[in-house]
């Protein structure tokens, strides 16, 4: 159903440099997740894989990452695998934001948009998953 | 004077229909809907293709003020139809209405495995509307195409009976008490070639990595080696969580399935808690998301602990294979 069709979903993702060519310095890491720092936009990019054992790293570098005062972007396209939990700390790092500042994701895999709305977390107003030329 | 299907319910009231052939079919739920439509409550049908095209050309006009809806579609997973009547009920009884409903879960054709569930389905209806909203749901069961013992069990698992001109309550019924009660059916062995793990807070990637690998092998499609990877992930992100701290994972491919299993040594104490998404955000979804994951799941609540399968179809049979993603539609 083309609204969140997930045939279009493969594992591994898409290379960052293409649509986030200001990668810069690793705000975290272990051994199936590195968070980096983009400035072009300003963000994160998250690759590899958030479980349980993990997620908490995903409020942690959103808010120790000094972002300016704006919309934060976040590249998940390198993102292999996101449990319940990790989309969870997305949606509570969302939320914890001041008003009118947002979550934007970009390259979001079709199968996790999938299950953000499985799960009814796409009805946030501070959660964005990007549709953007690039994603 | 007796019951006829013109009376309005005061309470949940789950009925099987016992019929013998089409025009036995369309003698017990024809007059049912109309006794809906008259009496101005909204009808909601979830049958075959077939019985629904049989169903609006008798209804003629009277379809209009009908809802139909494909089985094949709603309930492939049977633990994915109770979310969808919960919806029809919670959508209608807002306006003070009573409701009707046809759902017939059980046809020729559902697989052993699938029977299972669709029992233990019928079962927890009456958990999940005893909280007495009023409305009427009637389940068909075709006496000429299944066995006995399904009909014996439909006995067992309705409160009332009919063949749609004479109603009785059912002698038979389990009460609702043990319908609620944990469910301990035993699993069937699993096939050859099986391989297993034991996993803790530490490895759910392996758990991801193993699941992956059978799936591929198996020759699912890429968006279903994911669904199946995320929702072993979280039935066994429950074990480390709720569950004890760890659990053992195991894996095998039957003939048309690729099958899996969780197992841990917690215990699951609320009957619905796979059918149900509570509206609290960090409560457990784990077991809800696999049933909207998974072509059927099965949880069993043993002595020892929990057991959960998960199964995936390899050859979706007609209807399947679109009755996933209509299914996540339909309750969202």
């Amino acid at each position: 159903m083309g609204a969140y069709g997930m045939d279009g979903y493969t594992t591994g993702g898409r290379g960052h440099d293409d649509v986030f060519p200001g990668m810069g310095s690793q705000v975290y890491a272990d051994k199936q997740l590195v968070v980096s720092r983009t400035t072009s936009p300003d963000g994160l990019s998250f690759a590899g894989e958030i479980d349980a054992t993990n997620s908490h790293a995903v409020g942690d570098a959103i808010s120790s990452a000094q972002l300016p005062d704006k919309d934060i972007h976040v590249e998940v396209a390198s993102l292999i695998f996101c449990d319940i939990s990790g989309i969870r700390a997305f949606v509570s790092a969302a939320e914890a934001l001041p008003k009118g500042r947002r979550l934007l994701l970009h390259g979001m895999p079709a199968q996790l948009e999938t299950v953000i709305k499985v799960v009814g977390w796409n009805r946030m107003p501070s959660l964005v998953v990007c549709k953007c030329e690039g994603d | 004077m007796g019951m006829t299907f013109k009376q309005p319910v005061e309470e949940f009231r789950h009925e099987a229909l016992l019929y013998a052939g089409m025009q036995d079919f369309l003698a017990g739920t024809i007059p049912f809907v109309r006794g809906g439509v008259e009496a101005g409550e909204p009808v909601l049908v979830v049958e075959s293709a077939s019985k629904i095209a049989l169903l609006r050309a008798e209804l003629g006009s009277d379809a209009g003020s009908v809802v139909f809806a494909d089985m094949a579609d709603v309930g492939a997973n049977p633990a994915r139809i109770i979310p969808a009547w919960r919806d029809f009920v919670r959508r209608h009884r807002a306006e003070g209405r009573r409701l009707r409903g046809i759902g017939e879960p059980i046809w020729n054709g559902r697989t052993p495995l699938e029977l299972v569930e669709c029992q233990r389905h019928e079962s927890l209806l009456n958990t999940a509307f005893a909280t007495g909203d009023p409305w009427w749901l009637l389940c068909p069961y075709d006496t000429e195409a299944m066995d006995p013992s399904v009909i014996d069990e439909a006995r067992r698992s309705h409160p009332y009976v009919t063949d749609g001109t004479s109603f009785r309550t059912s002698d038979d019924y389990r009460g609702l008490d043990a319908c609620s009660a944990p469910f301990d059916v035993p699993l069937p062995t699993p096939g050859s070639g099986m391989q297993e793990l034991v996993f803790g807070a530490g490895s759910l990637g392996d758990v991801r990595g193993l699941a992956g690998r059978f799936a591929a092998d198996a020759g699912l499609g890429p968006s279903r080696i994911a669904n199946l990877v995320l929702a072993v992930n979280e039935v066994a992100t429950n074990s480390v969580v709720h569950g004890g701290g760890k659990g053992w994972f195991r894996i095998w491919r039957d003939t048309g399935a690729l099958s899996c299993e969780v197992r841990d040594t917690g215990r699951i104490d609320r009957p619905l808690v796979d059918r149900e998404l509570s509206e609290d955000t960090v409560g457990p979804r784990g077991l809800w998301l696999a049933n909207q994951l998974c072509d059927l799941v099965q949880i069993r609540s043993l002595p020892e602990g929990n057991a959960v399968r998960l199964h995936m179809w390899l050859k979706p049979a007609a209807g399947r294979s679109a009755a996933h993603h209509h299914g996540i539609d339909s309750i969202l």
